[in-house]
């Protein structure tokens, strides 16, 4: 069931109805009400992997509660470790054994010896990544000491499986999640009033920008090797808009979907492309993952203390592993080192933290500079976008050899009846509409409400792509 | 709680009357416009006469030159479609009946599209503006399992054959951009060859009786018009050839021309022949099957 799915436009408001008018005089009802609801929504994608949810959320829960009763440190350091291990296993075979095992046979390949490989017939659970790390930065936790351990279960199980955030996140803390869940939700207007804003603008990323630039950036990628420059250089510029439409539109409605139950959601997105460099890139894509990243793994890596080489070290560890995340294939493994390379020198010249404070523009030189600035940053992640898009990285260097050799940079007619350009103008638009709006959630609330409101339902219905349907990008994460 | 139920009954109103609204706006647009494809052409004409009329896939659009036809004497048109399947050119043919086109000969392309009998979904797209205005097109397409959605819930349709019939194809019919679909009276000639040629191979396809067919049939006994149902040439490297023998099996009424063109320098792909190996092969079958009304 996707978020612009008939499915889902049944599915939400029948769980609405029962949640605020059924189950709103307690909050186990209001939770019974969505855990149900979750596990259904869970469901329509497998049911059989619902039994992979509820053992991990029993796994998390029950070593919590160990966690925090153990007397020793040691007692304490082997259930984390269990917890973890076990976690992680299950992600490992799920999604990264069969990219281990080939890799493996073409390395002893190399070296004039034959393998092959058992591969296991495995579907990917969907959200796996996501409720795995949902749940291992709630045992973190509690390990540290940082929260004390949910003795609920449904409380726990309603935090790990929460339907607007189980397939592609954000990516939960408990410290967040878990005391808006273990109170009674009162409805509150101008809350769900901005949830339907929230959903209405994810759409418009989702089914007019992402999908419409996926049908040209799908062609471009797939014929680069006869495509030219002008045409490369869009397909990343495409693609570029198409993760970012598909993935924060999906992010949008999920904060959206879960204001309307009176919960908040971590923000994911922070308008990443108008980003002077690529550290501010990084503090506003995927801010969950990154924040996640930042808290459990680098920070316990030592972080940003001690000498440059183990920053550096660390750095390259952090966006390796967060390549590696996306997926079992070495063109994210490449797109996670081009980003640590573009990281460096931040680092080296203690400039990452240069770009933390908002901007205004104005007839100025540094505005101009701004610019610029925001311009080669965008212009870079393409670069970095074309590794995570190709299907190898002999692809990616091929297609990026092209857009550099070719030199041709006239409109190009493809074979889906569409010129190369024609999607320039409703990228543009998008942009402006981003930019004028940076400062908000979406660009919806505030004056003219209403009109916005319906300038977006009818961009929706007349440039939205509805016969050639994309899922979301991030479900296969 | 109740003032956001009045705000979602406010939503849903204006999606509904966007709705409306946009539906209005597009089918109005599609009305005005004459000259985009072959379907709204024919939408628009009425009355025309014809001593030939040419009906099929790309393999008829790509493959019969009315002029030479037309030099002749004749008065033909190609309305061939690239990936038309027969059960459109079945519709088509009833709207020419229904806009009282007076039809002497049909040469319909009877080869690889009798192989389904299914439809194309880009070509019924390009009915859809006319969904409400013509009663033909609504009996056609009464018994497909979306008809409802289709013709009840307005801008559906063009939400969901959006590709085709989307904005884009509004905007370019608005601005009245032409297209090349009716130049040289609806032939289409392929400029460039593929080579090395790639063989198309027809091991996978089983002639049946198609459904399509045997409705061009009824019409053309019902309005007297003479069908010529044929066969085109494909490049002779084409894997199993011998579809053609058991095409020919279940009708034998298919006239056969897969070799009247067999020279490789005819052919665009193997399936298509390029401009001269059309200009060949439309020579071939005016002379195997008609007389020239004008003498030489």
């Amino acid at each position: 069931m996707f978020f612009n799915s008939f499915h889902f436009a049944i599915f939400m408001p029948i769980v609405f109805m029962l949640y605020w008018f059924v189950g709103h005089k307690s909050k186990i009802n209001q939770n019974y009400i969505l855990i149900l609801a979750s596990y259904y929504f869970y469901s329509c994608w497998d049911w059989r992997f619902l039994f992979l949810l509820v053992f991990s959320t029993l796994l998390d829960y029950v070593s919590a509660m160990k966690i925090e009763k153990s007397q020793t440190s040691s007692e304490r350091k082997m259930w984390l470790w269990t917890c973890v291990s076990i976690n992680l296993g299950f992600l490992g075979v799920f999604k990264y054994y069969n990219f281990f095992a080939q890799s493996f046979a073409e390395m002893i390949h190399l070296f004039g010896f034959t393998a092959s490989p058992i591969l296991l017939k495995l579907i990917l659970p969907v959200g796996i990544s996501f409720y795995t790390f949902h749940g291992l930065s709630y045992i973190i936790d509690i390990y540290y000491k940082r929260i004390k351990s949910e003795k609920n279960f449904v409380d726990y199980s309603l935090f790990v499986s929460y339907f607007p955030l189980l397939v592609a996140g954000p990516i939960e803390r408990a410290t967040h999640l878990l005391p808006q869940i273990k109170v009674r939700r009162k409805f509150n207007f101008n809350k769900a009033q901005e949830g339907i804003y929230q959903i209405v603008w994810g759409l418009v990323k989702k089914v007019v920008i992402a999908d419409s630039c996926s049908v040209y950036a799908n062609e471009i990628f797939n014929h680069y090797t006869t495509a030219n420059s002008l045409s490369l250089i869009l397909g990343a510029v495409y693609f570029a808009f198409q993760i970012y439409g598909d993935f924060s539109g999906y992010s949008d409605i999920a904060l959206g979907t879960s204001k309307l139950f009176g919960i908040d959601l971590l923000k994911n997105f922070n308008y990443p492309y108008f980003s002077r460099d690529i550290a501010e890139f990084w503090r506003k894509w995927h801010i969950s993952l990154s924040s996640w990243f930042r808290d459990y793994l680098y920070i316990p890596l030592g972080g940003s203390k001690g000498n440059k080489w183990f920053q550096v070290r660390n750095t390259f560890i952090i966006f390796l592993v967060s390549g590696f995340w996306h997926g079992a294939n070495w063109t994210y493994v490449a797109w996670g080192l081009i980003n640590a390379i573009y990281f460096l020198p931040l680092l080296l010249l203690n400039r990452n933290r240069k770009n933390v404070d908002d901007f205004t523009l104005g007839l100025n030189f540094e505005s101009v500079k701004t610019l610029f600035n925001i311009l080669v940053t965008f212009s870079i992640t393409c670069v970095a976008w074309i590794f995570f898009r190709a299907k190898t990285i002999t692809d990616a260097v091929l297609y990026l050899k092209r857009m550099f050799t070719n030199l041709h940079f006239n409109e190009e007619y493809f074979r889906i009846e569409r010129y190369s350009h024609n999607l320039i103008p409703l990228v543009l638009i998008f942009v402006l509409v981003e930019w004028n709006n940076r400062h908000k959630l979406e660009p919806i609330s505030g004056k003219y409400s209403w009109l916005k409101l319906s300038l977006c339902i009818a961009a929706i219905l007349a440039l939205g792509v509805f016969s050639d349907y994309k899922e979301f990008i991030y479900f296969q994460f | 709680m109740k003032q956001f139920l009045i705000f979602l009954t406010k939503g849903l109103a204006i999606i509904i009357l966007t709705m409306v609204l946009l539906d209005v706006l597009y089918t109005a647009i599609y009305m005005q416009s004459d000259s985009r494809s072959k379907i709204d052409y024919l939408y628009h004409s009425k009355n025309k006469s014809y001593d030939v009329v040419f009906l099929g896939s790309s393999r008829v659009n790509n493959h019969f030159v009315p002029k030479i036809f037309n030099d002749q004497g004749y008065t033909t048109f190609n309305f061939g479609i690239t990936r038309s399947r027969l059960e459109e050119s079945a519709l088509m043919l009833q709207m020419m009946v229904e806009r009282h086109y007076k039809i002497k000969n049909l040469i319909l392309q009877v080869d690889l599209n009798i192989n389904s009998n299914d439809h194309s979904e880009a070509i019924r797209s390009l009915f859809m503006p006319y969904l409400h205005s013509s009663k033909t097109i609504r009996d056609f397409y009464r018994t497909i399992p979306e008809y409802n959605q289709l013709l009840y819930i307005p801008f559906y349709r063009y939400m969901h054959y959006d590709a085709r019939i989307g904005f884009r194809e509004m905007y370019y019919s608005a601005v009245h951009k032409k297209t090349n679909a009716l130049d040289n009276d609806g032939f289409y000639p392929l400029l460039t060859d593929q080579r090395p040629m790639v063989a198309a191979d027809l091991s996978k396809y089983y002639p049946k009786r198609n459904k399509g067919y045997e409705e061009i049939k009824a019409i053309c006994k019902k309005n007297h018009i003479n069908l010529i149902a044929m066969t085109t040439p494909m490049c002779m490297e084409t894997i199993n050839r011998d579809y053609f023998n058991h095409l020919h099996e279940i009708y034998p009424e298919i006239r056969r021309f897969e070799n009247a063109v067999t020279e490789d320098k005819y052919f665009s792909t193997c399936g298509h022949m390029n401009k001269d190996g059309a200009i060949e092969f439309t020579k071939i079958v005016f002379k195997a099957l008609f007389k020239p009304k004008i003498a030489q």
